[in-house]
């Protein structure tokens, strides 16, 4: 496993933490711009994630890339997680890696 | 006190000529009093009856008293003697005698010497005379009117219609209640007197309009028509026929205005004609059957339906609607379902239809409609399976009939009579109440197994009131998923939201609790009153405030889901108590052994399910079953999978049955035989084994030791497989690790559950056991503390504390005062030693502490 570069899971609110690194969070697609994808995290926050993906994509998508701002992503890569996920889980795994768990996480 | 009867009613109400209220109401005295107990239920107070024997003075008729009046007798104000008015009754025949049944009364002397000389009915006849005196309180009697009308002559148009039978009766002087009669201050008196007698009061232009309903109609065109068909002389001489006529729409009481106004008061009388005369004669001259005909239903209101009434129609809501069930008893198979109603008055009742009913009635009721019901059968309600405050019931067959009408604002949606929690301490058990509360805590559902291997969902919260008091309520079957999840988001979000609960049935298991019953209505953050000051209450001091729960303890491990390890099964010996142990494990299939998967099954019904005990093939193409000591042509075919789960502990045999093994695989046994010898399709079969293999699964899994041939052996039997869901199943390890991130032992959902009440019952002992932060309850369930191992824990630290506290019996083996030992949560669960070292360090600190370690 490539354990160089690690991604922190983020939610709308950790991203500030993370500005300048590389982060990966999943959002829920509101509408997609060109150059550029408008999201809601799973903390229901508005994030725009910069790229250009591959179309077609389904409501959820996560987005691996940098933090810009806290609240634009520059995203590297995006994979597709279907239509039906569970966002709180995946906010509160957000939160568990962010917390006092956090050194269990790369 | 001049008391006076009214007399000769009897006899008419023996004779059938009056029947109810709306003829007149009487007044009568109570000669006999007997208190009748019901046979069937000998145990309640509201089976009793109390039989009257009503007296007018001569004569003597049966009645019985409403059981809603029975207060009345035992407090007293009814008794030998007294002097009563009924204003609500019913004369029904029954088998040959008329009984009285008595809905409501007003009790005008309580204690009395008897008047009169009364007989047994059938022993006196009518004195016309007599009649002819007293007629004015029988104002709606014809025949009596008419009599007197003979009697009297002329001179009857002003008396009859005296304000004051008293005045009659005392004096022969006709004109002087002519004189009396034609003032206004009798006037007054005379509508009064009428209204408070007859309910009806004809002087009165507002009465008019009420003679105007077809109840009006019913009663009083008769009489109208009658009484001058017989040309008593009246009508020919008035010189305001018309009107008289008009103004006379019921009851000859009104009779004295007409002929009054053109000579006397004519400024009180004229208006009062005018606003009448113009649509009344017609009406009741021409049109009378007809307008008798077209005449709605009168509405019986529910408290008043009784078993002695043939015809009545209520007009009510359907409040709930139970399922269509299906029974068997010796006299043969049949179909029921039942649906509750209430009225306009808060009355509730029951009905249930059998059979021909159920498909007759069964589309048409939906719940919250309003409908017009008359016609069924009143029954002894069926407390065990009736909670409704009724002693009847209501059977429907062919002959009812259930109208549809417009929804009536004035019938409520719902009628609750909330009982506070402090009170159900109290209550019964198997009594039902309503019970509303704020909802404090709510567990996750748990299945249950039944004794017959179904299984079954349930759920408990916490719901505490005003009274300072908490309650288990727990949640059965489909309450769990949908109120039970509104419920568990909202209380996930941070709210502690309102629940009413309507129909919940009080137990007694482990303390007293409430559980839901099929009639069971829940409605969450309701808006009526109660919750509104229930919620205001709470913002104001009920979240602050301390709790004591009525109920006391969990309900034991009994057959909870209990989620473990397969590694426990061997550590913590299961299976080797008396009783079977019933865990969840996750895990996945490591190895299936794909030989004798199934086995060939008798099919033959046994009940009603099949015998399924193995057949042998005879050799000729049908299948011996020894049980049945039968021969079938064609076998069944069930699983009997011999499975190896695995979890990241340990791996264990097991063995799936039919259903179960059909869970796992996701195809009949049959299919799976038939491809693997039938068509001999080996691929196919290796492939539907290969995708079922390495899947993960929640296992519920039955453990018990068994002995063969001399050897023990912990068997383990799967009786129920499921999927994985990844997401329900990442949320259950999401609270497990918070659990975990406290401190807490046993991080088990069965904990939380018991432990959710503990802390409210003994919040008061880990608040002084000196953990400032989860002084209060709701402080705690924010953190997910499960104050029971807290509790414990708190209890070897702080043990003198705790013992200091007083007041509950404490446990022996964990020395937590929440507890006795029996129910202590460390030898519920698993050994605490397997986590023990980690978290006790940290045991209750809270959740800012723990990062530490």
């Amino acid at each position: 496993m490539d354990t160089s570069s690690p991604a922190a899971f983020v939610n709308g609110a950790l991203l500030r933490r993370y500005i300048g690194q590389k982060v990966r969070a999943v959002i829920q697609v509101i509408r997609s711009d060109v150059g550029s994808v408008i999201g809601k995290s799973t903390d229901d926050q508005q994030i725009v994630v910069k790229g250009s993906p591959q179309p077609p994509l389904t409501t959820y998508l996560e987005v691996i890339g940098i933090a810009e701002t806290d609240n634009t992503i520059r995203a590297e890569v995006w994979t597709n997680f279907g239509d039906s996920f569970d966002v709180q889980n995946y906010n509160e795994l957000c939160k568990l890696a962010n917390g006092e768990f956090r050194h269990l996480f790369i | 006190m001049a008391v006076s009867l009214t007399e000769g009613v009897v006899m008419k109400m023996l004779n059938g000529e009056v029947t109810s209220e709306t003829d007149m109401m009487p007044v009568l005295q109570v000669t006999e009093l007997k208190l009748i107990q019901s046979k069937l239920h000998q145990n309640q107070e509201s089976s009793n009856r109390y039989k009257f024997l009503l007296s007018d003075g001569t004569d003597l008729a049966a009645g019985m008293l409403n059981t809603s009046l029975n207060s009345l007798v035992n407090q007293g104000t009814i008794q030998l003697g007294s002097v009563i008015r009924l204003t609500h009754y019913i004369c029904n025949l029954i088998q040959t005698r008329r009984i009285v049944v008595i809905m409501q009364l007003e009790v005008i002397v309580e204690k009395c010497n008897i008047i009169g000389n009364p007989k047994e009915p059938g022993h006196s006849s009518i004195n016309p005379q007599r009649g002819g005196v007293n007629t004015q309180s029988n104002g709606g009697s014809e025949q009596q009117q008419a009599r007197r009308s003979d009697v009297n002559g002329g001179r009857y148009g002003v008396s009859a219609n005296s304000p004051q039978p008293q005045v009659v009766h005392n004096s022969s002087d006709a004109g002087r209640y002519c004189v009396s009669a034609n003032s206004p201050q009798p006037q007054v008196v005379h509508s009064s007197s009428d209204a408070g007698r007859y309910g009806v009061s004809a002087n009165s232009p507002q009465r008019q309009v009420v003679h105007n309903s077809p109840d009006a109609g019913r009663y009083g065109q008769p009489q109208v028509s009658q009484r001058y068909g017989t040309g008593s002389g009246y009508p020919e001489t008035s010189p305001s026929t018309r009107p008289y006529v008009s103004s006379n729409a019921g009851y000859g009481g009104s009779r004295q205005d007409q002929p009054r106004a053109p000579t006397a008061t004519t400024a009180y009388s004229r208006p009062v004609q005018s606003a009448y005369q113009p649509q009344q004669p017609p009406m009741y001259v021409n049109r009378g059957p007809v307008a008798r005909n077209e005449a709605p239903p009168r509405i019986n209101p529910i408290a008043a339906l009784n078993p002695y009434q043939g015809r009545w129609t209520i007009k009510v809501r359907v409040t709930s609607k139970a399922d269509l069930r299906r029974f068997n008893n010796p006299r043969g198979e049949g179909k029921l379902f039942s649906f509750d109603l209430l009225d306009a008055d808060g009355g509730e009742i029951r009905v249930t239809c059998f059979n021909d009913a159920v498909d007759q009635f069964f589309d048409k009721i939906v719940v919250g409609n309003v409908y017009l019901i008359s016609r069924g059968n009143l029954k002894p309600a069926q407390k065990n399976f009736n909670h409704l405050p009724n002693d009847y019931e209501i059977h429907l067959d062919s002959a009812s009939t259930i109208q549809p009408c417009e929804d009536d604002g004035t019938i409520p949606r719902y009628h609750f009579h909330f009982r506070n929690i402090g009170d159900i301490e109290n209550m019964e058990n198997n009594s039902t109440t309503d019970v509303i509360g704020i909802v404090s805590s709510i567990s996750p559902t748990v299945a249950i197994m039944r004794k017959n291997l179904t299984e079954v969902q349930k759920r408990s919260l916490q719901l505490k009131d005003m009274s300072g008091r908490s309650v288990e309520v727990t949640m059965w079957g489909n309450f769990c998923n949908a109120e039970g999840q509104k419920l568990q988001n909202l209380c996930d979000s941070g709210v502690f939201p309102v629940l009413a609960l309507k129909a919940g049935r009080i137990g007694e298991f482990n303390g007293k609790q409430v559980s839901t019953i099929g009639a069971s209505q829940f409605f969450i953050e309701p808006d009526f009153p109660e919750a509104r000051e229930l919620r205001q209450w709470y913002e104001r001091e009920g979240r602050n405030a301390h709790f004591t729960s009525i109920s006391r303890e969990f309900s034991g491990v009994g057959r909870q889901e209990v989620r473990k390890v397969i590694a426990q099964i061997k550590d913590e010996k299961l299976g080797t108590s008396e009783k079977p142990d019933w865990i969840t494990v996750c895990a996945t299939i490591s190895f299936m052994k794909v030989e004798n998967f199934c086995y060939t099954a008798c099919p033959i019904m046994n009940g009603d399910r099949p015998c399924s005990k193995k057949v042998t093939n005879n050799g000729d193409g049908t299948w011996r079953c020894e049980k049945c000591d039968k021969c079938v042509d064609e076998c069944d075919y069930r699983y009997i999978l011999q499975i190896q789960l695995q979890d990241h502990t340990d791996l264990t045999w097991a063995t799936a049955f039919q259903e179960a093994g059909e869970e796992i695989m996701g195809m009949s046994a049959k299919d799976l035989y038939y491809v693997k010898y039938e068509n001999q399709d080996e691929e196919k079969f290796e492939d539907i084994i290969r995708s079922v293999a390495f899947t993960k699964y929640i296992f519920k899994l039955k453990i018990k030791e068994e002995t063969y041939s001399d050897e023990q052996r912990v068997k383990a039997t799967v009786v129920k497989a499921e999927k994985l869901n990844y997401s329900s199943n990442t949320r259950f390890m999401l609270e497990a690790i918070d659990k975990l991130k406290i401190g807490d032992a046993n991080s088990l959902p069965i904990k939380a559950e018991s432990s959710n009440y503990r802390s409210d019952a003994f919040n008061s002992g880990v608040g002084t056991s000196g953990t400032r932060d989860t002084a209060s309850v709701d402080a705690r369930r924010e953190f997910g503390l499960p104050a029971a191992n807290q509790v414990g824990q708190y209890g070897n630290q702080y043990s003198s504390d705790a013992r200091s506290l007083g007041g509950f019996t404490s446990c022996n083996v964990c020395r937590s005062n929440s507890h006795v030992s029996a129910n202590c949560p460390t030898l519920m669960s698993e050994p605490q030693g397997q986590y023990m070292g980690g978290t006790n360090a940290g045991g209750g600190m809270p959740r800012q502490h723990v990062g530490s370690y």
